[in-house]
């Protein structure tokens, strides 16, 4: 049987992070293709339903990535953010997810590797960690 | 059935409350909130759900408890309060701990309703079971036109219940209630009573000799939907708040079968409109001069509280009012 | 609804795309995915063929979405868009996936490249079947520039705006304008007397009739965006009426006390009331409330009764000046590191240990010593060592480059060279001397018999070890040019402090809404590219607020500042970003959730026709999304972020 690849979804804020991806693809960093990133204007747009809705399509792994709190394009998205992940993480936890399931990480621009080793930390944590229990009809 | 594409895309299917207010004047009888949840079953699979409230995080949720191989971490609330592993008595907490951190802005805790559930329950000398890996009622999806999820919940929930050997299931949320016993008979065998924890506190208070202490306010009692018009409900909670000493219970204008909804249904088109019913609503409430508006339904709770919140500058007619859950009140009463 | 009939063009980027994912097989793709009558692939899409195949399906498809899949939408997103709109489709109907910088240029294995190509692609695909063309609006725009920090920078950038007759508010935060350029003496390489080409400046700002200069004010608050921002200033009172006082210094010389002045950098001393020096514009007296003894101990007086012109006003107050304008320019230019923090150079011990401001005011003629380079206790140093890179180049302070020091330290060894016969060690790191002008000055400074030692200075001490040591200061330094330890004994040591971020920023960058970088520096938009614009619009920096550089670089900048100012002002008009927050009044229940969370006041709980619900200021959103995430009812919703267009992604991406 092929190796487990997990999915992960990525929200990434335009200003910050999702600029960091590109400033990885510039310096051609590279880090595993586990990844799908979707491009939000700012971390503290991030609803919880895109979470939810994540792992109802069956994604093993989700990070909201933004701007370092200073950094905020839009003053303080970064912290109505962290406020709405702290909610949404009680619910993921009570759904029975571990914790390196779902992740909020502050990423600026010219953070590229850290971007890319963040990709490669997530993608070894998941696999150790196997499908996700929320995904239908994937057994372990 | 041949439904036109109008109905089915109508944004008004998903406005009905079913709150039952119509058929009680029905001449007819009929039975318009099943035709609803009908014609939205037909509609979801047309890819249409209304609007949903809270970005339809919560309808979100109840599908999840739907995966087979889910492992909820649902029972830390447990701490501390006296449950079996074996008993006849099983308690439903339904959607208490995901409500939590979603409501705690608003500072409605269901998990404190499931709480005083279960210690009023000891109180009458039982002690409950509570499945760890409890799946979502249903009630929310199956109204809102997803019969095939709701199935699938039904099934699960149907067989970690008789592998429990419980013979009675006591609930504190009403919409569980209902639909443990209207609807999962269609679908699935329980083979076990139903019951709402109001019914049972009717039925034991006289027997058991539980005794309160007196406490000095003039309430008020909102009737939910599902425990009144669907069920017939409207006594036991009466004769409960009745029984304690120093309460004084004061009717609004519309009670009983009467009853006005608390304004929203299944996470779905919480609009203007409804925010209306509920201000309303509230102003009845206030118009008693109760202290408090009793309700034996977390989510009227929910609804009442939600729309309190009012952080504009211009603001709107002043309907702030303590909430309380029947349950919560029981307990505050037994308490020494 | 009409019918959806979407477009898919698979980009190349010559090898760079088409090298790792199989573009063919892509296009082959995204032609089974629902809604898209016609997926392309070409060598590039941004070319002008590669846009008019877009242009064409557009017109002879009656295409009504576009997909691109190419490199990053930060890079080509407008160009695309534009594409369409030429076509006459709203460029809101454009999506573009980013099949390059992520996907091809990070990735190797090229089935699993081609694999996510096609899940970006069918994202993106999904995505633009929810979105909506966006009206693009305009309004008018305010003529008006604000300045904020006078020093050469901002001077400069205002009187590039005043004279194209455009009105000008500079707001300085200290009693004068001038900055740090008013402190020095003589500019390297040229040698030109700093204050003989600054005066001139200054004098036009305090005359122009197109400049306000609000000197001793800050800003306070500003809101409102590109083309009309609203802003609060705060003129701080100076207990001396402007319009009054001559400036004669009469009230300076009758104040009994005396206290250290800034601008001689503590050399020499000013009154309690002073004008800061002698060019200083505005030229007015300004009393030091802190110190005043009137102020601490309700007794004195003493100016007000010398006062000819009747200026002095004890009971003056702080003024609140509001003013619009419609972009801003900020030039808040450095601070100067402070030396402390690097004990072992012995700055603050040792009476001879200078800084390089210390020294400017040292040869300036008008300055404390008369021009003289004098030790201490009168006399000429026979040695100076002059230590670059203090608190620069240090991963302990500052990683940066100063940039300016190398070429001060060259011009302090010429000027010591000129006034004394004292021997110069220059104790350098690398000699950093690229600009016009530089090398031969440098040459030149080599040539008049400088000592230049290469490595990092360790320690100043003042115990002596031998006979040549004693009554001076020894530097220790490894020399890593001969490979060893150094002692070298010198009467006088002058420190080049590192040039760092204004005290405060923070607080700018907060109140402008623009980024700073980790040096904490404020953040150009595009380091090569927009290096005067900020992640705000509207608002440019220029000068060392962005980072270390000299007097040349810093009017260039601010001329550049002024010219993006003067093109927002010569459009006449701003568009509207349409991408702002939208309310259904049906679900809004006016509880003012988003009142409460925005920053920008954008939404509004207000009556209309009896009923209240929320309405949203577009000039004033800035489509960040924060209050849809917290509307309960799915009221509020971002334009071109929708719920169904970023759940209809990730649906999009995991569907397989
Ligand atoms: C020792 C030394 C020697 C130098 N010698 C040379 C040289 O020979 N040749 C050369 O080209 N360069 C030299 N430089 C560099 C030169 O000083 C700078 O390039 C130049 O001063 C930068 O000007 P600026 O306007 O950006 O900043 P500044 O001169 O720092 O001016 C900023 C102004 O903004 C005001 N301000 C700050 N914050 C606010 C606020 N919040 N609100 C309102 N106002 C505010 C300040 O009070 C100040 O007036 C030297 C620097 C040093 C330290
Ligand atoms: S948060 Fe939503 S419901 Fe509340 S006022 Fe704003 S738009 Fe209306």
């Amino acid at each position: 049987m092929a190796e487990f690849e997990p999915k992960i979804i990525a929200f990434c804020c335009n200003w910050c992070t999702y600029a960091a991806a590109d400033i990885a693809g510039t310096s051609r960093i590279h880090y595993p293709a586990n990844v799908r990133i979707v491009r939000v204007m700012c971390s503290g747009m991030v609803d919880p339903i895109y979470i939810l809705k994540a792992f109802e399509m069956g994604a093993d792994g989700v990070l909201i990535a933004g701007c370092h709190e200073a950094d905020c394009h839009y003053l303080n998205g970064p912290l109505k953010c962290d406020a709405m992940f702290e909610k949404i993480k009680r619910v993921v936890n009570i759904l029975g997810l571990e914790g390196e399931r779902l992740r909020r990480e502050m990423i600026a621009a010219a953070e590229a590797p850290v971007f890319a080793e963040l990709i490669e930390e997530m993608v070894k944590q998941l696999k150790k960690l196997g499908p996700s229990p929320l995904r239908e009809g994937v057994k372990v | 059935m041949g439904f036109g594409d109008e109905l089915i895309h109508d944004r008004e299917l998903f406005s009905c409350l079913s709150c039952y207010a119509c058929s009680n004047l029905c001449p007819s009888d009929v039975d318009y909130p099943v035709f609803t949840q009908k014609v939205r079953n037909l509609a979801s699979g047309e890819g249409e759900h209304g609007d949903c409230a809270h970005s339809g995080t919560l309808l979100s949720i109840m599908r999840l408890t739907s995966r087979s191989d889910i492992k909820q971490k649902r029972l830390d609330w447990l701490d501390g309060l006296h449950t079996s592993e074996k008993s006849e008595v099983l308690y439903f907490a339904g959607c208490a701990p995901y409500f939590e951190p979603v409501f705690e802005d608003i500072e409605v805790s269901p998990v404190n309703i499931a709480r005083n559930s279960i210690k009023v329950l000891n109180a009458l000398g039982i002690e409950p079971m509570v499945l760890p890996n409890e799946r979502c009622c249903g009630h929310d999806l199956l109204w809102t036109g997803d019969v095939e999820t709701f199935k699938k919940l039904a099934q699960f929930n149907a067989q970690m219940i008789k592998e429990s050997g419980a013979k009675k299931i006591v609930f504190s949320c009403p919409e569980g209630y209902r639909t443990f016993k209207l609807d999962y008979p269609n679908y699935v065998d329980l083979g076990c009573d139903v019951q709402h924890v109001s019914e049972l506190l009717a039925e034991k208070i006289g027997q058991n000799g539980v005794k309160f202490k007196e406490i000095k306010k003039k309430v008020t009692y909102q009737d939910p939907c599902r425990l009144g018009r669907h069920l017939g409900i409207y006594e036991p909670p009466r004769e409960i708040i009745k029984a304690i000493p120093g309460i004084e219970l004061v009717e609004m204008e519309h009670s009983g079968d009467e009853s006005i909804c608390c304004g929203t249904s299944v996470w779905t088109n919480c609009s203007s409109y409804s925010k209306q019913i509920r201000e309303e609503r509230l102003l009845e409430a206030r118009a008693t001069g109760a202290d408090m508006l009793i309700t034996a339904c977390p989510k009227c709770q929910i609804h009442f509280k939600c729309a309190m919140v009012d952080k504009g500058a211009e603001k709107g007619p002043d309907i702030k009012m303590e909430v309380m859950d029947l349950v919560n009140l029981v307990a505050n009463a037994m308490e020494t | 609804m009409e019918e959806i009939k979407t477009g898919v063009y698979i980009c190349h980027c010559g090898l760079n795309i088409a090298g790792t994912v199989n573009v063919e097989e892509v296009a082959r793709y995204a032609g089974t995915l629902p809604n898209v009558v016609v997926a392309r692939d070409y060598r590039y899409m941004c070319s002008d063929p590669g846009q008019a195949l877009i242009k064409d399906d557009i017109k002879n498809l009656g295409l009504n979405r576009v997909v691109v899949a190419s490199c990053s939408p930060r890079m080509h997103e407008p160009t695309f868009r534009r594409a369409c709109q030429d076509a006459g489709l709203n460029p809101y109907l454009f999506e573009h996936a980013n099949i390059r910088e992520h996907c091809s240029w990070v990735h190797d294995d090229r089935q699993i490249a081609t694999e996510k190509a096609k899940d970006l692609v069918r994202a993106a695909v999904r995505r633009v079947f929810y979105n909506e063309p966006l009206e693009i609006k305009e309004r008018p725009l305010n003529p008006n520039v604000l300045v904020v920090g006078g020093g050469i920078a901002g001077i400069q950038a205002a009187l590039d705006i005043a004279n194209g007759e455009h009105r000008v508010y500079l707001v300085e935060k200290e009693p004068a304008i001038g900055g740090h350029m008013a402190q020095l003496d003589r500019t390297f390489p040229t040698l030109d007397c700093s204050e003989c080409i600054l005066t001139p400046k200054m004098t036009e700002v305090g005359q122009h009739p197109f400049i306000t200069l609000l000197a001793y004010s800050e800003v306070e608050e500003v809101a409102g965006s590109v083309g009309n921002f609203k802003v609060r200033v705060k003129k701080k009172a100076r207990y001396v009426d402007e319009e009054k006082c001559t400036g004669c210094g009469v009230c300076e010389e009758k104040c009994p006390w005396k206290v250290d002045s800034e601008y001689e950098v503590g050399m020499g001393k000013r009154g309690v009331v002073y004008v800061p020096f002698a060019q200083a514009i505005p030229h007015v007296a300004t009393i030091d409330k802190e110190r005043c003894v009137y102020f601490l101990k309700g007794k004195c007086r003493a100016c007000e009764k010398f006062c000819d012109a009747k200026a002095i006003d004890f009971e003056q107050k702080d003024e609140i000046v509001e003013l619009e304008v419609g972009s801003i320019i900020l030039t808040t230019g450095y601070d100067v590191f402070d030396s402390r923090r690097i004990p072992q150079y012995g700055y603050g011990r040792y009476d001879n240990v200078l800084t390089g401001l210390e020294f400017e005011r040292m040869t300036c003629a008008a300055g404390p010593t008369g021009g003289k380079v004098l030790l201490k206790d009168g006399r000429q140093p026979e040695s100076v060592a002059i230590i670059h890179c203090v608190g620069s180049r240090d991963e302990n302070y500052h990683e940066y480059c100063s940039r300016v020091c190398c070429m001060y330290a060259l011009k302090y060894a010429h000027l010591i060279k000129e006034n004394t016969q004292a021997e110069v060690y220059q104790m350098y790191i690398d000699m950093r001397c690229f600009g016009e002008g530089f090398e031969e000055f440098y040459r030149r400074v080599c040539d008049e018999g400088v000592n230049f030692i290469r490595g990092k200075v360790a320690k100043v001490t003042d115990v002596a070890l031998t006979e040549g040591e004693q009554g001076k200061l020894a530097v220790i330094a490894e020399d890593t040019l001969l490979g060893g330890i150094i002692r070298v004994p010198v009467d006088m040591v002058i420190l080049c402090p590192a040039l760092e971020a204004r005290f405060g920023a923070e607080d700018v960058a907060k109140l402008f809404t623009i980024n700073r970088r980790a040096d904490g520096f404020f953040m150009e938009r595009h380091v090569k590219l927009d290096p005067v614009a900020t992640a705000t619009e509207g608002v440019y920096i220029a000068g060392c607020c962005e980072g270390p550089k000299d007097i040349p670089d810093t009017v260039a900048q601010a001329s550049a500042a002024a010219a993006k100012a003067l093109s927002v002002i010569s459009r006449g008009r701003v568009v509207i970003e349409p991408t702002t927050a939208q309310v259904n009044e049906v679900l809004c229940q006016a509880c003012g959730r988003c009142e409460e969370i925005c920053d920008f006041h954008a939404p509004k709980v207000i009556s209309k026709d009896g009923l209240r619900v929320s309405s949203v200021d577009a000039a004033l959103c800035k489509g960040c999304g924060a209050c849809a995430v917290v509307c309960p009812t799915g009221a509020m919703s971002v334009r071109h972020s929708t719920r169904e267009q970023i759940n209809g992604m990730v649906e999009a991406l995991l569907e397989v």
